[in-house]
């Protein structure tokens, strides 16, 4: 919330969806003392929301409450021109999904009588013609990209690590794979993850071969199947 | 008729990249992963005659991830996938490379700054794909899957011989923006993108978005490249991001 400056203690903040983009919103801004609600599709997702000790409700009940909204959900149409139309004055309003369609932008510029004020870049003010207003972040584009600079440098290292290896495997031998798309192995996974301890100081704990044995696991790895679930 | 002379790059402002290297070194210290690549693989050059376009935030981050690619022996072009998210010192750095100045770079070609317009966005993503001797690409790190897209939809439109045209009433703006784009290029160039898109190797793609976007087309066949492989970052379901404010591996 570098754009806005507001403190975000006391808040209350709305969380569209509770995927591994709004598990991360919902956490930092709960440490910053925001007071987190989340909307949901997923039964699963929802209720790790309430078993993390969120408020989970639909964006009808809250829009008129809420201080700030964010979308993290990857679908469109999530935050529309009406909902914005009812929310508080200045209520912040912003997406950190992938594209610009989760806030309907172009439905709030199309408001008969709606007014943009720039207050800086990547900021800016609509007021409704009845004077109340929502500010919205990077034009409904990532937030977090577009007000602040992103994910610290250690995350990035792990993604980007993957990314390399990824390169490295498809110039070696794309032809073999044909057209689809596949998944890094988890072997490899664990090796980024092992190229990031030292840095933070992390001592693992080896098997014994008895453990590994009685797990039916491989002493170096991997050490969960595909399909579990971190 | 003769092409408009092409432009080897385009930041915001070159005399950035001392800023920008300053950055970089920092996060270099805190990149153990790409850096334990680049001694890996020390004067072995395996990304060797590959050349890979990247269309991913631009930001410090990007950056040793580009000289990574570079230091493993690729020939790289780089752009944002996003209008907003380059931080044009560090694009300026990339652009200068470690031993260049701003009077001389000699890094690597990036078409990017902090706020493009859609047109600007769309115009970066094409030159990119496209090395100064008209060859496309042989791999495209993608984020969100925009340079997956132009190629398939250039592909696609040349092999039908028209662009549809934009339906304003139910497209989105953007969708315009690069029917606009993708028109003017087929016709300055018939028969550029079907040559780039078979010279096309593979794909990694870094965002759920874009790997949605990947398995639709996979399912519905219009996965058209040859041996469009690809190996998302699996950084999105594990624990080794959750340090961050939020999970998604750039968003």
């Amino acid at each position: 919330m570098r754009a806005s400056d507001v403190m975000l203690g006391g808040k209350v903040a709305v969380i569209c969806g509770y995927g591994q983009v709004g598990k991360g919103c919902a956490q930092a801004l709960r440490g910053q003392g925001a007071r987190v609600i989340v909307t949901e599709i997923d039964p699963i997702c929802a209720l790790q929301a309430a078993m993390e000790g969120y408020q989970v409700a639909t964006l009808d009940d809250v829009l008129e409450t809420a201080d700030i909204f964010v979308t993290t959900t990857g679908n469109c149409d999530v935050i529309a021109a009406e909902d914005m139309a009812r929310m508080k004055d200045k209520a912040i309003v912003g997406n950190i999904g992938h594209f610009d369609n989760e806030i309907d932008m172009a439905g709030l510029k199309a408001v008969p009588g709606i007014r943009r004020v720039n207050i800086k870049p990547q900021y800016d003010e609509w007021i409704f013609p009845d004077g109340h207003s929502v500010m919205v972040l990077a034009e409904g584009r990532l937030l977090n990209l577009g007000c602040a600079t992103g994910h610290p440098s250690f995350v990035m290292s792990a993604s980007f690590t993957n990314q390399v290896l990824a390169q490295l495997e498809l110039h070696a031998k794309a032809e073999s794979f044909g057209r689809n798309v596949f998944i890094l192995p988890k072997r490899l996974d664990e090796e980024v993850a092992r190229l990031h301890l030292d840095q933070l100081g992390v001592k693992l704990t080896t098997l014994t071969p008895k453990q590994a044995a009685y797990l039916s696991l491989p002493l170096d790895g991997p050490y969960k199947p595909e399909q579990y679930r971190y | 008729m003769t092409q408009p002379t092409r432009v080897p790059f385009k930041v915001k402002d070159l005399g950035l990249a001392e800023w920008g290297r300053k950055e970089i070194r920092l996060a270099e210290c805190e990149m153990p992963g790409l850096m334990s690549l680049r001694r890996q693989h020390a004067g072995k050059k395996p990304l060797a005659g590959a050349r890979i376009m990247g269309s991913l935030h631009m930001t410090i981050q990007t950056a040793v991830l580009i000289e990574t690619l570079v230091d493993l022996g690729a020939d790289v072009r780089w752009v944002s996938c996003n209008i907003f998210s380059t931080q044009d010192h560090a694009a300026a750095a990339v652009v200068v490379g470690p031993n260049g100045t701003a009077e001389n770079p000699k890094g690597t070609p990036v078409f990017a700054w902090k706020g493009e317009s859609l047109e600007e966005y769309w115009w970066c993503t094409k030159e990119a794909l496209v090395w100064p001797d008209g060859k496309g690409p042989t791999l495209i790190v993608d984020d969100g899957g925009d340079a997956t897209l132009f190629v398939h939809k250039t592909l696609a439109w040349e092999s039908e011989g028209e662009v549809p045209s934009f339906d304003a009433k139910n497209d989105p703006e953007e969708w315009g923006v690069i029917l606009d784009c993708a028109r003017a290029e087929l016709a300055a160039h018939p028969g550029r993108w079907s040559a780039i898109a078979k010279g096309i190797r593979g794909v990694s793609e870094e965002t759920t978005t874009g790997v949605n976007r990947l398995y639709q087309m996979a399912k519905d066949g219009s996965l058209l490249l040859r041996s469009t492989s690809t190996t998302p970052s699996p950084r999105a379901s594990s624990t080794t991001s959750t340090a961050a404010g939020t999970r998604c591996p750039t968003g």
